[in-house]
């Protein structure tokens, strides 16, 4: 036993300084300074991030980058396919093709070039079934949209809707109002929505029981007489969407924080806060709210889809931006009317609808990740 | 407390779900009914999808298979105000006359009539064997009582007066309640006469019998239905080639042939199924599989089925102009600038890529096709020409001369929108084309149908989208709205000479149909080029594909929009 | 816990008062006149027909005579369908809208929620992503453009289901897979989320260091957590689901009640309006109750009720 125990040698008393013991060996953080740290290192939030800034961008400059104004009509280029020379492989090389079927190949051929105007010299047609036995003939032609309006050197990027009018920059155009419309609705959500649920679930009683109630005649009464009134005492545009999201945008949040902070009061680090003397503001700042974090990260990505589309849905009942205006919204609701036909008119505002999105979710779960105290290394 | 909890929560998921299953129970029930029938349907279809070509004519099952764009809002013939109300009473209930080929009254239950001299009074010799569906005869009563009700301020119809007012004598002071019901100049002689005293010559009487508000009631069943009567399949009664068997609302009606109908053997058809599809391209997806037989194309499928055999453009005698408000703008009540907004819309463009359905563009405010010269047989619109032409320097020019005339340097209009499938597209395209005119700002304002309404009535608006479809086969439907105060006016247009052209076709050159029509020619030269009190903008026409196997069906311009009376299925 | 229900329903009554009161005064001030034909009568012609609706008394005899009617269970009759009663139009179009919303709601919160487990147990991996896309895009596509290739896709193209239309039990789906796409997406987030919070527990590490494998635990502690969140959420979609929405509605030719409350609102159908506004009402704070009663039996140390 005697040999195993370690020689007295081989210990060298440590060179001890003096303050050694409030040394710290990780940098001192922050809740806020940690957070973005984490938030630093996960790459799909980073790249969420910069979707959204290539968005903003282009938002703020995608409209001069060519020289179609918004509102510019011409009726004689309306629906033109979207032509991006160096794109054309992915088929936005400006033409048109449609099947056409008939008893026979010639019949299918007239069809064919009937669809588009007879304009024979600018169609190619090619025979995909000789028919026979039963089987009817099919014959596809291709239409180049800009040879025939001789238009080569004018490409359209997104295409032209209805009107004649420039997608690339009313889709720009649109996504600078949905952006706002998006923000907005965050805000109010972020801040009536989550103060209100909050001071409605710490304070209890009374208070949280006038304050449901006030919710509750909020939400029943129907939303449509409401914005309704509105557009009549302002006019339809901007200011009177906002104020509508205004009114009852917030309500969902305030529920899910209510919810949230109803079971989070009674527990024992609240308990200890408050004993320490904290003030009821300090504990719902300091300790509520930031572990309702999560929840509120998440519930507010889905106010930002629901705002757009509530600006949408307006529109389409005509109560939304007036005529010529263009959101994102409203060019969907437009595109849609053409999706089986001219499916490049739907297209491209729902890609930037769905990226806007998918950024914001995929940075809203770094988010999360990052300010989850309980995810602190 | 645990366990109590815990059943707690059960109780309330089984509320719930009990508060669910109560209301949705219901309907299930319902359900299954319908469920059988959609299913014989579609293996009818099925067996016939292949067999197109082939002619297997008179060996076709009789049956259509339709949608409409809304719920039937009622089947009262005193209550009706919509297209698709007069639609389905217009195939279950024959009146004294009905619309046949090319708009042609043809007899219902009438068989003829006379008018006396002053043509104040018109005699109608009725059928003798025209039954209702519970089997009591159609008499001359049925008209009577139909049409004291329609003007009976009681039972508050709105179409009564309308097409009533000023027409059957006494008509206006019965609807205000000034005098009683039995005064109105409708009586029965005997059982299949009826006598009609007129308030003024009406030449276009015969037209106006065919409409709804005419239709004949039976005051027995009526009365005894009380406040139930036509809200249920069953406590209707119809006279007409059809009857309507089943009735879900806001789902679909099915009509079938009324074996006692008195004109029976001309009617071909056995079922007519409808169904209330609202979307377009819904529409036009249940059209391709094969579930039913017609759909209406918006402006997009026109393109894709423009080169089909099955594509179809159905004229409307509907016009849609521009209201310029004269009363509330200083700038529109100058005739300049009117003129200039006629001339600055390039309407054939607007035609033929924003509408896309065959419409074409408006030059005046009668259709074409509606009407024609009583001695050479001419259309009216082919004698009066295009009364408006696009000129955008032209308008340029008058427009200068109007802003001079006013000391204006810019002008800003709130233009109303309209609210078809395109407004918002026309609107765009609308503000666009009038702000050529130099100095000009266009503000679009879309608002909700009601308040469109009560906006045209205060005249609280400067331009307006406005659209006007005939009541009868007359050019008086179309050019009479624009008198001084009439009920339909405002726009604040006011013009004694035009007034008395109006005024003189009505009285004294009634019974003058030369005369009387190259009045109204002059007329509408006068609005429309002289005084430009509307711009007009398109003549609608609507884009449809229909099954090549549906044959006979007319297609109305006013009333009904389709008479199926005398149609039939073949080859399908 | 009955004083607590019965106060409630106390409340309840209350405020089905109050807002049968603001929507009925607010509904007063739309514009125009629920006559269809308003634009081809004169004034004097509109005032003998809205004589008829009683529509001539001022405001507050109207609304008295309504909250008369209404305590006897009478809300009167429509005006775009003449005569018919708002009772037996909305019990006719519940039901469609019923059957859709519940369907809706049971796949939506099943197919979710397990996807939002797996997306929390396979945290940052590629399931995780892969459920996030698909909620993502669930939520991002506005739903008539989903419900739109749907219909063209699956009814006209593959010909699997009913493309549109009313009647047998296929006729059903479409129009539920197109409802569902929202639930599933907000239940899976949810689900994710709060999972993800439940997992970095220490009651979690504990039990998995006892032993217990990853799966059961996280379900069984991981659901009891994420259901107030859960409960919050869908408890109000639910109704919104189940009392209609205009553009699904629309798109498949569903004989439901929200577009015929647009369509109300759009023609002042004032009975119409209210009666479907007092129902939708109803429900929605029914289920607010139902939610804040459930707090308490998820979460024990919850308590709403006053002195207990």
């Amino acid at each position: 036993m005697d040999n195993q125990k370690p020689s007295k040698d081989l210990f060298v008393p440590v060179n001890r300084e003096e303050n050694e013991g409030e040394k710290i060996s990780r940098p001192s953080l922050s809740f806020w300074q940690d957070s973005f740290i984490r938030l630093r290192k996960n790459m799909g939030a980073m790249i969420g991030l910069g979707i959204l800034i290539v968005i903003a961008i282009m938002a703020i400059f995608g409209p001069y980058m060519n020289e179609y104004g918004e509102f510019d009509q011409d009726l004689s280029r309306a629906k033109m396919p979207p032509k991006v020379e160096a794109l054309s492989w992915l088929g936005m090389d400006g033409t048109l093709s449609s099947v056409q079927t008939a008893d026979t190949v010639e019949e299918a051929k007239q069809k064919a070039l009937m669809r588009f105007n007879n304009q024979e010299d600018f169609i190619q047609t090619t025979v995909l079934s000789q028919g026979g036995n039963g089987e009817q003939a099919e014959v596809e032609a291709v239409y180049d949209v800009y040879a025939a309006k001789d238009m080569q050197d004018q490409p359209f990027w997104f295409g032209t809707d209805g009107l004649g009018r420039d997608l690339w920059t009313r889709t720009w155009m649109g996504t600078r109002i949905s952006l706002y419309i998006a923000l907005l609705a965050a805000t109010i959500d972020m801040i009536i929505g989550v103060a209100y649920g909050g001071i409605s679930a710490y304070y209890g009683g009374r208070v949280d029981n006038i304050m449901q109630r006030i919710i509750e005649i909020l939400v029943g009464i129907p939303n449509l007489v409401i914005v309704i009134l509105m557009i009549l005492i302002l006019e339809p545009g901007i200011i009177s969407i906002t104020i509508a999201l205004t009114i009852t945008g917030w309500i969902g949040m305030a529920r899910i924080i209510r919810g949230q902070v109803l079971k989070l009061k009674n527990q024992e680090f609240v308990l200890a806060s408050k004993t320490l003397g904290a003030q009821d503001n300090r504990v719902l700042r300091k300790h509520l709210v930031p572990n309702v974090l999560g929840l509120i990260i998440i519930n507010t990505m889905f106010t930002i889809p629901n705002a757009i589309f509530f600006e949408a849905f307006l529109s389409f009942i005509g109560l939304g931006l007036p005529t010529p205006i263009a959101s994102l919204g409203t060019l969907i609701e437009d595109g849609f009317n053409s999706l089986q036909i001219y499916p490049h008119i739907l297209l491209f505002p729902a890609i930037v609808i769905s990226l806007i999105m998918i950024a914001f979710n995929v940075l809203a779960d770094g988010l999360r990740d990052a300010f989850d105290p309980k995810m602190r290394e | 407390m645990k366990k109590t909890n815990w059943l707690l929560l059960v109780l309330a998921l089984v509320l719930s779900m009990f508060l669910v299953a109560c209301s949705g129970g219901g309907e299930n029930t319902g359900d299954d009914g319908e469920g059988d029938g959609t299913e014989t349907e579609e293996t009818e279809n099925d067996g016939n999808t292949e067999g197109e070509g082939e002619e297997t004519s008179g060996d076709s099952e009789q049956v259509l298979n339709i949608m409409d764009s809304a719920e039937i809002p009622t089947m009262d013939a005193s209550l009706a105000t919509d297209a698709v109300a007069f639609q389905w009473l217009g195939s279950t209930m024959d009146g004294l006359y009905r619309l046949g080929e090319d708009a042609q009254a043809v007899p219902g239950i009438a068989m003829d009539h006379e008018v006396s001299e002053d043509a104040l009074t018109w005699t109608f010799n009725l059928r003798e064997d025209a039954t209702w569906s519970n089997g009591d005869p159609v008499t001359a009563n049925d008209f009577v009582y139909a049409w004291q009700r329609a003007v009976n301020p009681d039972v508050g119809s709105e179409y009564g007066p309308y097409m009533m007012g000023g027409v059957i004598k006494n008509a206006t002071a019965i609807a205000d309640g000034e005098m009683p019901i039995e005064e109105l100049g409708v009586t029965a002689t005997d059982d299949y006469t009826l006598e009609v005293q007129l308030e003024k010559p009406i030449p276009y009487f015969e037209s106006l019998t065919t409409f709804g508000t005419f239709l004949p009631l039976n005051q027995a069943f009526v009365e005894e239905q009380g406040d139930q009567y036509a809200l249920e399949a069953d406590t209707l009664l119809s006279n007409g080639p059809f009857v309507m068997t089943e009735w879900n609302h806001g789902e679909g009606w099915k009509l079938e042939k009324n074996e006692d109908y008195w004109d029976a053997e001309n009617v071909q058809l056995q079922e007519i199924n409808v169904s209330v599809v609202k979307d377009t391209a819904t529409g036009v997806n249940l059209y391709e599989t094969g579930e039913v037989d017609r759909a209406g194309l918006s402006a997009e499928f026109v393109d894709q089925y423009r080169t089909s055999d099955e594509f179809r453009v159905e004229e409307e005698p509907v016009l849609f102009y521009i209201k310029m408000n004269q009363e509330g703008n200083e700038i529109l009540a100058n005739v300049n600038a009117r003129k200039a907004i006629q001339m600055v819309i390039d309407r054939q463009s607007m035609v033929d890529v924003i509408l896309n359905n065959g419409s074409i563009p408006g030059v005046g405010d009668i259709p074409q096709n509606f009407v024609t010269h009583p001695e050479t047989g001419e259309d009216f619109r082919e004698i009066n020409g295009d009364l408006v032409e696009t000129n955008v320097e032209e308008a340029q020019q008058l427009w200068a001369t109007a802003k001079e005339e006013l000391g204006m340097d810019t002008a800003e209009l709130n233009y109303l929108g309209g609210d078809s499938e395109v407004a918002k597209n026309l609107d765009a395209y609308i503000k666009d084309q009038l702000e050529q005119l130099e100095g000009l700002t266009v503000n679009v304002q879309s608002v909700p149908f009601q308040e469109r309404l009560a906006r045209d009535t205060n005249m609280d608006y400067e331009l307006q989208n406005s659209g006007w479809g005939p009541d009868y086969i007359d050019p008086n439907t179309f050019l009479n709205m624009w008198v001084t105060d009439g009920a339909n006016n405002k726009t604040g247009y006011s013009n004694e000479d035009y007034d008395s052209m109006i005024e003189r076709a009505n009285n004294e050159l009634a019974q003058k149909p030369v005369e009387r029509f190259e009045l109204f020619l002059e007329a509408e030269k006068k609005l429309i080029q002289e005084d430009a009190v509307i711009a007009p903008l398109y003549q609608r026409a609507s884009a449809q594909v229909w099954k090549p196997y549906v044959k006979g069906v007319i297609i109305n311009p006013m009333g009904p929009d389709y008479n199926y009376k005398n149609a039939y299925i073949e080859g399908k | 816990m009955t004083r607590y229900i019965l106060q409630r329903i106390g409340y309840m009554i209350i405020t089905m008062f109050l807002i049968a009161t603001f929507t009925f005064f607010l509904m007063k001030l739309l514009p125009g006149t629920p006559l269809s034909a308003a634009d081809k009568l004169s004034e004097e012609q509109q005032a003998v027909v809205l004589e008829k609706y009683g529509l001539n008394d001022p405001v507050p005899v109207q609304y008295f005579n309504y909250m008369v009617n209404l305590t006897q269970g009478d809300l009167g009759i429509s005006f775009q369908f003449d005569n018919r009663e708002v009772t037996t139009i909305i019990m006719e179009r519940i039901g469609p809208s019923m059957t859709l919303g519940v369907q809706a709601m049971v796949i939506g919160t099943i197919l979710g929620m397990l996807l939002g487990l797996v997306s929390a147990i396979y945290h940052n991996g590629i399931l995780d992503y892969g459920s996030t896309f698909i909620a993502v895009v669930g939520k991002s596509i506005p739903s008539f453009v989903f419900a739109g290739i749907l219909q063209y896709f699956i009814g006209v193209k593959l010909g699997w289901f009913p493309v549109a239309l009313w009647g047998t039990w296929a006729h059903t789906v479409l129009p539920t897979i197109a409802l569902a796409i929202f639930p599933i997406a907000i239940a899976a987030r949810f689900m994710r989320t709060e999972m993800l919070e439940v997992m970095g527990s220490d009651y979690i590490t504990t039990a998995r260091a006892k032993g217990v494998n990853k799966f059961g635990v996280v379900f069984k502690h991981g659901l009891r957590n994420a259901l107030i969140p859960l409960i919050t959420v869908l408890g109000p979609l639910a109704i919104g689901l189940m009392t209609g929405t205009l553009v699904i509605e629309n798109i498949f030719a569903v004989p439901g009640i929200g577009e015929q409350f647009v369509k109300a609102i759009n023609t002042n159908d004032f009975p119409i309006i209210m009666g479907t506004t007092l129902l939708i009402a109803f429900l929605f704070i029914f289920i607010i109750l139902v939610i804040d009663l459930m707090y308490g039996v998820i979460d024990p140390r919850i308590r709403l009720a006053e002195g207990e």
